[in-house]
C-alpha cells in the first residue's frame, strides 16, 4: 500500500525526515519497502500484513505514527455530525441476510456537477497510483485511501425504482462491471441489486450501467460493511482485484463505515456542489467487543522480560485501547473499534512487544531437553549419500512435478498412473512423478549438451503413486534413489589415460558397495526382459537397466551409453543392518590357487562360484573372479575366466597336501558340471 | 689448489647442513657437472706429467671422502633411504585418483543447518510432501477464507479434494505435536511447493527448514538467543541481526529476522536493495490456537517456531544470483560446492 509523507502530515506533525520515519515504521511492523521522491513529496510503499486492515489508510498509518512518536492525532470533523434520515420515500434498502452485510447505508445527494477533479485531488490520487476519473468517483477513492472505507457512488437515476437490495446473486445472473467485462454470477456471490438486476458486486466492483458519468446529476453513495469471506470468494471466483475488495476481505472498521459518508459529503459539497438530501441505513454497527483479561505475568512468561505495568498501560493507551486495572496482576482491556484483529491476550502481548521494541527484549538460551528418537530415514539417506559421493557420483535435485510427456518419453513404469495436480501453472507441473529416472535422463541430456563426456549422478527424493483400488484411496509417497551413469570415464593410471565406458556392471558395482556398507545381505539381481531386478527376500526393491537406442534418441542422446538404477529406499531401509559384529582376523596364512578356463557365455558366473564354494567345503574361504576376457584368442560364444580360490584353516597352516585334492575336485566339478575348458 | 683447504671447507659446510635440500645443494656444488671436483679434474690436464698422478689421486681421495661424508650426513636425516621417486620423473603430470562426488549444495546447506541445531539438542524430523488441508492451513491457524492464505498459494491434487502439496514445512509442527507431548525440540528440512511463476528468485519447488521448541517455559528471549547462535554459526560472528515485527498466522508475537547485508556489511547495495539488511527467516511464539488444535494447553506450554528458505540462504552464502541454477543441475555449477 502507498501513502505520501505530506498526506500523513495532515494527521500528525511529523518531525522525522522520511528515511527515519520509514525506519521507525519498519521496526514497528509496517515494512516500508521503498520510498519514492515525487513532485516534492515522498511516496512510501508499505507492506501491510493481512492481520492489520486498520493500517490500510493514511489515517491508519498516521495513527500508528502518533502512538509510536507520542504525537497528537489531528482528526478533522465533518461539517455535519449526521444527515437527517428519511424514514420513507426516496430509497428502499433491503438486506437479505444480515450475516452477509451487517451494515448498509445509502446517502442521496442531488444536483451534483460531475466534472474533472481539481489538481490537488488528482495529484494525491495519482501519487498513490490511482487514476483520476471524475470528481465524484475521485472523492470516493480519496476517502478509501484516507480513511480506509471503500465507498461506492451509483447514478441514482439509473437504479431501477431507486431500490437497494443486498442479496446473493441468482444462478445465471450477470453483470457488466465498470472495467467493461461481463461476469456470470452465482449464489456464492453477494451483489447489490436494484428491483431487477445486480448493479454491483458487493465490496468488489460496481456495474457499468449505474456508473457515475459526466451526465449524472443525482447519486446514491454507499458505505457498508460486507462479510469479508464473501467478498474474498466473490473476488476469487470472478478473478477481480480492487482496492475495495482488498479492504473488505480484511475487514473494515464499522465506526468508519458509519462516518465516512459525512467526510465524502463535505468534499462533494465543495467540489461538486452536491446537496445531501437523504440518508438511510440498515443494520447496527456493533463496535464494542468484550474486554480482554490480561495477566501481567503472562507478558513476562511469553516475552522473557518484565515490562512494568505502567509501561504496559502507557503502550496500550497510546494505541487507543481502554485499560482498567482489575486485581493486582490483571488488566481489563478493550480494543478500539478499528482493531478487529484483537481477540485474545496473546494479541495484546504482541502489541506490547511491538511498541516496547523487539530490540529491547534480551537474548536468553532455553534449557533444551534432548529427545533422542530422531529421524532414521534422514540418517539412512545421509549414509547412502555419503557412500555414493565417495564413489564419485554427483548428487542432483530435480523437480518432483513433471510434464506427463516426460514420463511417456522415458518409457519407464507405464503401469502406474501418476498423481495429477489440479492447478498447475504450466505443463511442467502436470503430475507428481512416479519415478526419478526420467528427470535424471533429462539431466544427463542437459549436461551432454554442455559437452560433458562422462556423467554419474544420483538423486534421493520422494516418488508418488496412485494407489488405485486401495481402501483409503490416498496417493502414496515413498523415498527413492535414482542413479544414472552416462558416457566414457577417462582416468589416469601410471601408464597413461584409460577410457572406460559405462555399463550395467558399473551400476552393479555401485549398488554392491552400497549394500555392503549398509549391511544389506541376501539381495539378488535377476534378469528379466533386459531389465535387472534387485530382489531382497522375494520383494523387488529396484531395478537396473540400460537405455535402448529409441529412448536415447528421444532424449537427443547420441553415441553414448546410459545405464540407470532406481531403488525404493522405503523398502531397502527395512533390510539395513548397521549392527557390526567382529570376527577374528585370520591367524594362519592362506593358500591361493588360480584356475583359468574358457567357458560358454550362457553359464552364469554366479552359479559357478556358488558351486565352487560348496565343493570347497570349510577350507575354501573365498572364490572370486580375478580376470575375464573375451576376444581374439577365445572362440565365439565363449569367454576366458580366471578364478582365485583362497584356502584357509582357522586353527593351523594348511599344507599343499591338504589343498591339492580339494582343488582337483573343483577342477573336476568345473569340467563335468559346467563344461569348462582349462587353459 | 689446496686440496686440504677444500677438504676443510667441505667439512665446515656439511656441519651446517640441516636438510636434504641443503645437502643436495652442497653435493651439486662439489660433485655436480660444473662442481668444484669437476673443475679440479679438469685441471689435471694442465699439470706437468709428473704432477698429474699424485694430484689425480688426491682428487679421487677427496671425491670418495666427500661421497662418504655426504652419505654419512644423509643418514642423519630420518627419511633417507625411504624416499624414492619410484619412476615418476615429473610431478607435474596429472595426479592419479578417483574424483569425489559431491552432495547437492542445497543438501549441504540443509546438513549444515540441521547439524547446528542437532548440536543444540534438536532432533531432525521429516514429513510427507502430500499434506492435508488441515495440517497445511487450518491446524496452523490459517483460516480457509482469509487473506493470510494469499501468502501460501498451493498446488492441490486432482483426484483428492482435501490433499495438497505442502506449501511450507510447518505442517510437520502439527504432525509432531499431535503425536508427541512436550518437551519438543525439532528441526524439519524438506521440499515445499507453491505455484509461483518461475524467475531468477522464484520457483514452484524449493526447500525450507522449520524449527520449533515447545516446553513449559519457552520465551521470546529464548527465540532470540537460539536464532542468534544459529545465524552466527552460519554467517560468522560479525553478523548483526534484527528482529522486526511481522505477521504469521501460526505465531504471535511474530518476527522477521534480518541480518546485516553480507555483501556490503550494512552500507546498502543492490543485493539488499540499499537497505543494508537482508531478510533471512520468519519466526515467532507459537500461537495458542495452534496448541489448542493439537490438544496442548496454552496455559501450560509456550514455544517458538521459525522457518527459512534454504535456497535463499545458499544464494546469500555463495553469492548465487539465480535460483534456477540449483535445479538445472549443470555439473559445472554443482561441482563448485
Amino acid at each position: 500500500m502507498k501513502v505520501t509523507y505530506s498526506w500523513l502530515k495532515d494527521f500528525v506533525d511529523i518531525k522525522l525526515p522520511p528515511k527515519e520515519l520509514a525506519e521507525k515504521l519498519t521496526m514497528a511492523g509496517l515494512e516500508v519497502v521503498s520510498i519514492e521522491k515525487r513532485e516534492g513529496d515522498f511516496v512510501f510503499e508499505i507492506e501491510i500484513t493481512s492481520n492489520r486492515p486498520d493500517w490500510l489508510s493514511v489515517l491508519g498509518v498516521a495513527r500508528e505514527i502518533s502512538s509510536l512518536a507520542g504525537l497528537k492525532l489531528k482528526q478533522a470533523k465533518p461539517q455535519e455530525s449526521r444527515i437527517k434520515s428519511v424514514a420513507q420515500g426516496l430509497v428502499k434498502i433491503s438486506i437479505a441476510d444480515k450475516k452477509d452485510c451487517p451494515f448498509y447505508s445509502a446517502t442521496i445527494i442531488r444536483d451534483v456537477k460531475v466534472k474533472p477533479s481539481p489538481g490537488w485531488l488528482k495529484k494525491r490520487l495519482e501519487s498513490l497510483g490511482c487514476r483520476s476519473v471524475n470528481n465524484i468517483v475521485d472523492i470516493t477513492n480519496y476517502i478509501l485511501f484516507e480513511l480506509g472505507q471503500p465507498l461506492h457512488a451509483f447514478d441514482l437515476d439509473k437504479l431501477g425504482q431507486q431500490f437497494i437490495y443486498v442479496r446473493r446473486a441468482r444462478e445465471g445472473e450477470s453483470i457488466i462491471t465498470i472495467d467493461g467485462e461481463q461476469k456470470i454470477l452465482d449464489h456464492e456471490i453477494l451483489v447489490i441489486a436494484d428491483k431487477n438486476k445486480p448493479v454491483a458486486i458487493a465490496g468488489v466492483m460496481g456495474g457499468k450501467e449505474t456508473e457515475v458519468g459526466f451526465e449524472t446529476s443525482n447519486i446514491l453513495l454507499e458505505s457498508a460493511v460486507f462479510n469479508p469471506i464473501l467478498v474474498r470468494r466473490s473476488k476469487q471466483r470472478l478473478g477481480l482485484q480492487s482496492e475495495s475488495a482488498y479492504r473488505f476481505e480484511r475487514g473494515v472498521d464499522p465506526e468508519v463505515a458509519r462516518r465516512a459518508p459525512l467526510f465524502a459529503l463535505d468534499l462533494m459539497r465543495e467540489l461538486a456542489l452536491g446537496k445531501p438530501c437523504a440518508y438511510k441505513s440498515m443494520g447496527a454497527v456493533k463496535s464494542t467487543k468484550p474486554a480482554i483479561r490480561l495477566r501481567v505475568s503472562y507478558v513476562a512468561r511469553v516475552l522473557g522480560i518484565n515490562v512494568p505495568v505502567s509501561k504496559i498501560k502507557q503502550i496500550l493507551i497510546g494505541l487507543g485501547f481502554a485499560v482498567r486495572s482489575q486485581k493486582k496482576d490483571t488488566l481489563l482491556i478493550e480494543a478500539p473499534s478499528f482493531r478487529q484483529d484483537i481477540k485474545s491476550p496473546i494479541d495484546i502481548v504482541e502489541e506490547i512487544a511491538r511498541i516496547y521494541g523487539y530490540e529491547k527484549i534480551p537474548l536468553s538460551l532455553p534449557a533444551i531437553k534432548p529427545v533422542l528418537n530422531t529421524a532414521g530415514s534422514k540418517n539412512n539417506a545421509s549414509v547412502i549419500r555419503g557412500i555414493l559421493c565417495g564413489l564419485g557420483l554427483q548428487e542432483v535435485i530435480t523437480y518432483s512435478l513433471v510434464d506427463r510427456m516426460l514420463l511417456v518419453k522415458a518409457g519407464i513404469n507405464p503401469g502406474i498412473e501418476p498423481v495429477e495436480i489440479l492447478n498447475p501453472l504450466s505443463k511442467e507441473q502436470e503430475v507428481l512423478r512416479s519415478t526419478l529416472l526420467p528427470s535424471l535422463m533429462r539431466t544427463l541430456a542437459y549436461n551432454l549438451n554442455q559437452q560433458q563426456d562422462y556423467i554419474s549422478i544420483f538423486e534421493i527424493a520422494n516418488v508418488f503413486s496412485n494407489q488405485v483400488g486401495s481402501v483409503q484411496h490416498t496417493p502414496q509417497e515413498e523415498l527413492s534413489l535414482g542413479i544414472a551413469l552416462c558416457g566414457v570415464k577417462s582416468f589416469f593410471i601410471k601408464q597413461g589415460l584409460i577410457k572406460d565406458e559405462v555399463s550395467l556392471l558399473h551400476l552393479k558395482g555401485i549398488l554392491e558397495s552400497m549394500f555392503n556398507k549398509l549391511g544389506v545381505k541376501n539381495y539378488n539381481l535377476n534378469t528379466q526382459d533386459n531389465q535387472i531386478n534387485i530382489v531382497i527376500e522375494e520383494q523387488r526393491i529396484g531395478f537396473i537397466l540400460g537405455l535402448s537406442e529409441k529412448t536415447l534418441t528421444s532424449f537427443d542422446i547420441k553415441n553414448k551409453q546410459v545405464v540407470l538404477a532406481e531403488v525404493s529406499l522405503g523398502k531397502l531401509f527395512r533390510h539395513i543392518n548397521l549392527n557390526k559384529r567382529f570376527y577374528g582376523i585370520p591367524k594362519y596364512p592362506a593358500i591361493t590357487r588360480d584356475i583359468s578356463f574358457v567357458i560358454k557365455d550362457e553359464v552364469s558366473v554366479k552359479d559357478l562360484l556358488i558351486a565352487i564354494m560348496e565343493k570347497g567345503s570349510v577350507l575354501l574361504s573365498l572364490a572370486k573372479v580375478v580376470d575375464y576376457y573375451q576376444g581374439k584368442q577365445i572362440p565365439e560364444g565363449f569367454r576366458g575366466l580366471t578364478i582365485s580360490c583362497i584356502y584357509r584353516a582357522a586353527d593351523r597352516t594348511l599344507t599343499e597336501e591338504e589343498v591339492a585334492p580339494l582343488h582337483n575336485a573343483i577342477y573336476a566339478l568345473l569340467e563335468e558340471r559346467f563344461g569348462v575348458k582349462l587353459r | 689448489m689446496d686440496i686440504k683447504l677444500i677438504q676443510a671447507q667441505i667439512e665446515d659446510e656439511l656441519a651446517g647442513v640441516s636438510s636434504l635440500q641443503r645437502l643436495e645443494a652442497v653435493r651439486i656444488k662439489y660433485l655436480g657437472r660444473k662442481g668444484v671436483l669437476a673443475e679440479l679434474t679438469s685441471l689435471i690436464g694442465t699439470l706437468a706429467p709428473e704432477e698429474r698422478g699424485p694430484f689425480g689421486k688426491e682428487v679421487n681421495a677427496l671425491k670418495s671422502n666427500l661421497l662418504g661424508l655426504i652419505n654419512e650426513k644423509e643418514k642423519t636425516f630420518s627419511i633417507q633411504n625411504t624416499v624414492s621417486n619410484k619412476g615418476v620423473l615429473d610431478i607435474g603430470l596429472p595426479g592419479i585418483s578417483s574424483e569425489l562426488g559431491r552432495s547437492h549444495p542445497i543438501i549441504q546447506i540443509i546438513d549444515e543447518i540441521c547439524s547446528i541445531f542437532s548440536r543444540m539438542g534438536f532432533s531432525v524430523v521429516e514429513g510427507p510432501e502430500i499434506e492435508t488441508e488441515h495440517n497445511n492451513f487450518t491446524g496452523l491457524n490459517i483460516p480457509l477464507d482469509h487473506p493470510s492464505r494469499d501468502a501460501f498459494d498451493t498446488f492441490y491434487l486432482k483426484d483428492y479434494p482435501k490433499l495438497l502439496l505442502r506449501s511450507h514445512t510447518s505442517p510437520v509442527q502439527v504432525r509432531v505435536m499431535k503425536a508427541h507431548k512436550p518437551p519438543l525440540a525439532i528441526v524439519v528440512p524438506g521440499r515445499v511447493y507453491r505455484p509461483d511463476a518461475v524467475d531468477a528468485s522464484h520457483l514452484f519447488m524449493f526447500h525450507q527448514i522449520e524449527g520449533f521448541l515447545v516446553d513449559e517455559q519457552i520465551r521470546f528471549s529464548d527465540l532470540k538467543g537460539i536464532l542468534e547462535l544459529f545465524i552466527k554459526s552460519v554467517f560468522g560472528q560479525d553478523i548483526k541481526m534484527r528482529f522486526r515485527p511481522h505477521f504469521f498466522p501460526f505465531t504471535e508475537p511474530s518476527a522477521e529476522v534480518d541480518i546485516s547485508c553480507i555483501i556490503c556489511k550494512g552500507k546498502g547495495c543492490s543485493v539488499c536493495g540499499r537497505k543494508g539488511w537482508l531478510e533471512i527467516l520468519g519466526s515467532g511464539m507459537i500461537h495458542p490456537n495452534v496448541f489448542k488444535q493439537v490438544g496442548y494447553s496454552p496455559d501450560k506450554y509456550t514455544g517458538f517456531a521459525f522457518g527459512m528458505g534454504v535456497e535463499r540462504i545458499a544464494m546469500l552464502k555463495y553469492g548465487i544470483n539465480d535460483i534456477r541454477l540449483f535445479f538445472e543441475n549443470d555439473l559445472r555449477f554443482l561441482q563448485q560446492f
